[in-house]
């Protein structure tokens, strides 16, 4: 099929029938999935999808539809209904699609052709390895969840009546394993897995396996605490979702409408000097990594925030239109079922300079967090609630696993906290931080 | 009513994939030695109309269609799906799925039979055929109502949602099923602002209900009941953190056992031996107050379902009885390997996945506590009016709730409001402790529930209940 041709097709066809504005945004994807148990090959899916999402705007008002019905009846349907749908919308002054530069997208090689070319056999058999040795890890593994190997090629086109035609190619590729220590009442799971955008980059099969059982392993026997007020060190595997819960209250649509306890905050100091965080799509060969966003902008890269200070808020077109300010920020999309919305896609916390090891060492007694349930930051208000798991410090050093516990305080007051932030930095998903300490904390147990 | 004049066309009417073309799709299937094969077709129709900021914000349609093939060989399963419908696309499809055995066709002789399936959905008007401006109105009587329950309300976001799905299940067994889904939904939620001090309230009605149960008055009442909650909140206290007896009110937290229980009992992980329970059947897991039962056949809630996403009809599982672990629910893979029959539990998100047990209407069954008696043998604990969103761990059971709206108990009275209540624990833990049961069980409107990557409509229940003592997290530490 020529997808930017039905693209082209329905957008002429939309505004045949009145609309003022229109695009589509159409996916071609491919897919492969593997799971394997205890050796043995459980699934294996194949699938290639597609489908389009239409925007429309007439007299300001807004239309959206998608579909995976690509046949020709279907389609003149499609069209038909986005723009009868956009007349029971509320017109809006600030409603429209973006004003977008023209010009070629940068090529940051996120697409890896080998991919489709990698035989199923030695899919499964990575899937297959990684769980073999994760089991063999320690003979309190018990038994497993699964080693699993998957990839993906997705083709994006994005077609609009103000001219713009832009087509991308990314790939991705994962695997991984999920294993269970422990018998009885006291079981604990430990997965680890590996996602890039290219074959070759995936991390080394024995360390993803050794991860997990030691995840798996490391969670035997933990207990509550009782509640005290102690200092905190944020691992990083634990801060990425800290920080998804501070970027939610950063959303420049609930800002507007003052719902977020960050509201009146930008360009004032919102956390320790040592916090700079940034969105950098931009970085090649990497899975969080965009060449345009869900509304054709080419990828750049934002401050967000910088020596602790707020620079700015998260906005799409539209909702920066409304707020009156310029549009910064990436636009994405959930696949093609929605329209585009203010988003980040590649957040990076800048590293410190001291050893994670040397941070828990500097601390009598504290707690060491490995996971958080939730993000645990409520947007209205501000507070920060949540279930946490990890390790107990003691005298310098982890004394013994701790789970069933809560943090709890303020956010603003635990960024402003934020004593130390470790050099242990790694870019491996789109939300990266390196561990830090927070001064203290109340943690919530017995 | 406003209706459109025709149904909707869909490219499957069209697509003539009768029962000689789906035996033969089954036979390709098994050319390679498979066991079993089945052909899932699915099409959907969603549609959302959201308002917010006095604005219809967005009015949207979506159209899901598209084949999924299996084939179970042995412990395996091969999938493949595709959004094309050609014969030759799903001949290539077929394929590729039995691509999961090596080795020569066994017998694949049999015949379609076309199953008579009962009812449990309560639908006369399907929603899609209603003109979107008309389930509008929905919406700005919820807005209006909500600004005018009370000074303080300072934002409403109304949302109406609807979705039609027609399946078509044939599998080499010869069963031949045909079924339309169909899910509505109407959400009112509110933020409420007085003197610095925010709220937020909500209220829903959902099920696989037709468009008849929705209207004016509907939109009115779940506008005041959003309204109350979120005025009631607004002067509520940060939650003291520590052990407390706590007392569940009917309906609104059967979410907690849905997710800190249910996972526990579904029969992948039971046969994976992963879950907390894998190896409790028959034995005392709770006291002998607890039962709970997961029900496909509530007549219009919203996880109710004729047949699951296998063919096999609805039904009544109960899980726990009397305390008693009674078993896990299957689907047909999960029941053949464990020597059992499926519970019609095996649900899909759509053809792009393979079903999985899922839990349909969970519920704590009625007990015989009376529920004044329930808050009065409280002195001081804590009264939760509806629970939120949650976490759970399946292999340890242990969870975060996050709690909406709660009280303060003092003498067995409900007092001051709360903030920030955060129920912690694990599953197993809080079963032994549930010492008190009302009769009045409620099944709320429903939610979403995710798992393996797939989202699928369900719903829960409790009548009023106590546990004797739970963890409670807050930003507040005790003394
Ligand atoms: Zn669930």
């Amino acid at each position: 099929m020529d997808y930017k041709k039905i693209a082209e097709t329905v957008v002429k066809k939309a505004l045949k029938l009145g609309a003022d504005e229109a695009e589509a945004y159409l996916e071609n994807n491919r897919e492969f999935e593997v799971n394997v148990r205890n050796g043995k090959v459980e699934t294996v899916k194949q699938s290639m999808t597609k489908g389009m999402g239409l925007t429309v705007f007439k007299d300001k008002k807004l239309g959206f539809s998608y579909t995976s019905d690509f046949s020709e009846k279907a389609l003149e349907d499609f069209v038909e209904k986005t723009v009868q749908l956009s007349q029971i919308a509320t017109p809006k002054p600030w409603n429209g699609l973006p004003d977008l530069k023209k010009g070629k997208p940068r090529d940051l090689d996120l697409y890896d052709p080998s991919i489709s070319k990698v035989e199923n056999n030695k899919k499964i058999k990575v899937a297959t390895k990684v769980e073999k040795i994760a089991l063999a890890y320690d003979k309190r593994i018990k038994n497993s969840e699964g080693g699993w190997f998957g990839d993906a090629e997705s083709e994006v086109f994005l077609v609009s009546s103000k001219g713009i035609s832009r087509r991308t190619k990314s790939s991705a590729v994962t695997f991984g394993t999920g294993v269970i220590a422990g018998e009885g009442d006291n079981m604990q799971s430990g997965y680890y897995g590996s996602s890039k955008a290219h074959f070759k980059d995936l991390e080394d099969i024995e360390y993803v396996a050794r991860e997990a059982g030691k995840r798996a392993l490391e969670k035997l026997g933990a207990r509550p605490v009782k509640t005290q007020k102690v200092p905190v060190v944020f691992s990083r595997w634990a801060a990425p979702s800290f920080w998804s819960g501070v970027l939610s209250a950063l959303d420049g649509d609930s800002v507007f409408k003052k719902a977020t306890f960050m509201t009146d905050y930008l360009n004032k100091p919102i956390a320790s000097e040592q916090i700079t965080l940034i969105d950098d799509p931009t970085i090649p060969r990497h899975i969080a990594s965009t060449t345009f966003d869900g509304e054709g902008k080419l990828a750049r890269k934002n401050t967000l925030i910088d020596k602790g200070v707020l620079k700015m808020f998260i906005y799409d077109t539209i909702t920066a239109r409304k707020a009156g300010v310029k549009v910064n920020t990436i636009a994405q999309r959930y696949v093609y079922k929605g329209t585009p919305s203010g988003s980040l896609l590649n957040v990076i916390v800048n590293k410190g300079n001291v050893k994670e090891e040397n941070i828990i060492k500097g601390i009598d007694q504290g707690f060491y967090v490995k996971g958080l349930r939730g993000s645990g930051t409520d947007v209205p208000t501000g507070n920060f609630s949540v279930g946490a798991s990890g390790f107990w410090i003691s005298k310098g050093e982890l004394a013994f696993p701790v789970d069933g516990v809560t943090l709890g305080g303020n956010t603003l007051e635990l960024m402003k906290n934020i004593e130390l932030v470790a050099d242990n930095l790694e870019i491996r998903g789109g939300l990266n931080s390196p561990s830090f300490k927070v001064s203290e904390l109340i943690v919530g147990g017995k | 009513m406003n209706i459109y004049p025709h149904p909707v066309h869909s490219t499957l009417s069209d697509s003539q994939l009768g029962q000689e073309e789906l035996k033969e799709l089954l036979a390709i299937a098994k050319q390679n030695g498979g066991e079993f094969a089945e052909v899932y077709i699915e099409h959907t129709v969603n549609n959302n109309i959201g308002l917010d900021e006095d604005k219809i914000s967005s009015a949207r349609r979506g159209v899901d269609m598209g084949v999924g093939i299996r084939v179970l060989h042995g412990e395996k399963t091969g999938y493949a799906h595709s959004d094309d419908l050609s014969l030759d696309k799903l001949k290539e499809t077929a394929r590729v799925a039995g691509l999961i055995a090596s080795g020569k066709a066994k017998q694949t002789d049999f015949d379609l039979k076309k199953q008579k399936i009962p009812s449990y959905y309560m639908v006369k008007t399907s929603p899609d055929r209603i003109v979107p401006a008309e389930k509008a109105k929905l919406l700005w009587k919820a807005n209006s109502t909500a600004r005018d329950y009370n000074k303080s309300i300072s934002q409403v976001y109304v949302s109406y949602s609807d979705s039609n799905t027609e399946i078509t299940i044939a599998n080499s067994e010869g069963l031949l099923v045909n079924d339309v889904q169909t899910l509505t939904r109407l959400i009112v939620f509110v933020s409420a602002l007085e003197k610095g001090k925010r709220s937020s309230g909500y209220a829903y009605k959902g099920g696989t209900l037709g468009y008849e149960h929705y209207n004016l008055e509907l939109a009115t009442e779940l506008a005041e009941e959003a309204g109350r909650m979120a005025v009631a909140m607004l002067p509520a206290e940060d939650a003291p953190a520590g052990e407390y007896p706590i007392v569940m009110a009917k309906g609104e937290c059967g979410t907690f056992f849905h997710e800190a229980i249910g996972h526990s009992l579904e029969g992948d992980g039971a046969r994976k031996k992963t879950t907390c329970f894998w190896d409790k059947k028959e034995e005392m897991i709770a006291t002998e107050i607890v039962s709970l039962a997961d029900d496909g056949t509530i007549p219009g809630a919203r996880g109710s379902i004729n047949v699951d996403d296998e063919g096999t009809p609805g039904q009544k599982n109960i899980l726990i009885r009397d305390g008693k672990c009674k078993g896990f629910l299957y689907d047909k893979l999960n029941a053949k390997l464990m020597k059992t029959k499926s519970t019609g539990s095996g649900r899909r998100q759509s053809y792009q996945h393979y079903p999985i047990p899922r839990m349909t209407n969970t519920y704590l069954m009625a007990g015989k506590d009376n529920p004044e008696d329930i808050l009065r043998s409280v002195k001081k604990g804590i009264y939760i009016s509806q629970i939120g969103g949650g976490n759970v761990s399946p292999t340890t059971g242990r969870f975060v709730f996050s709690v909406p709206e709660g009280y303060l108990i003092e003498n067995g009275k409900i007092t001051s409001p709360l903030k920030g209540i955060q129920l912690m624990g694990n599953g197993p833990d809080v079963l032994k402790n549930i010492t008190m049961v009302g009769p009045d069980l409620e099944i709320s409107g429903g939610g979403t529930c995710g798992k393996d990557g797939q989202s699928k409509p369900v719903s829960d229940g409790n009548p009023t209940l106590k546990v004797s003592k739970i963890t409670i997290g807050g930003a507040k530490v005790r003394g």
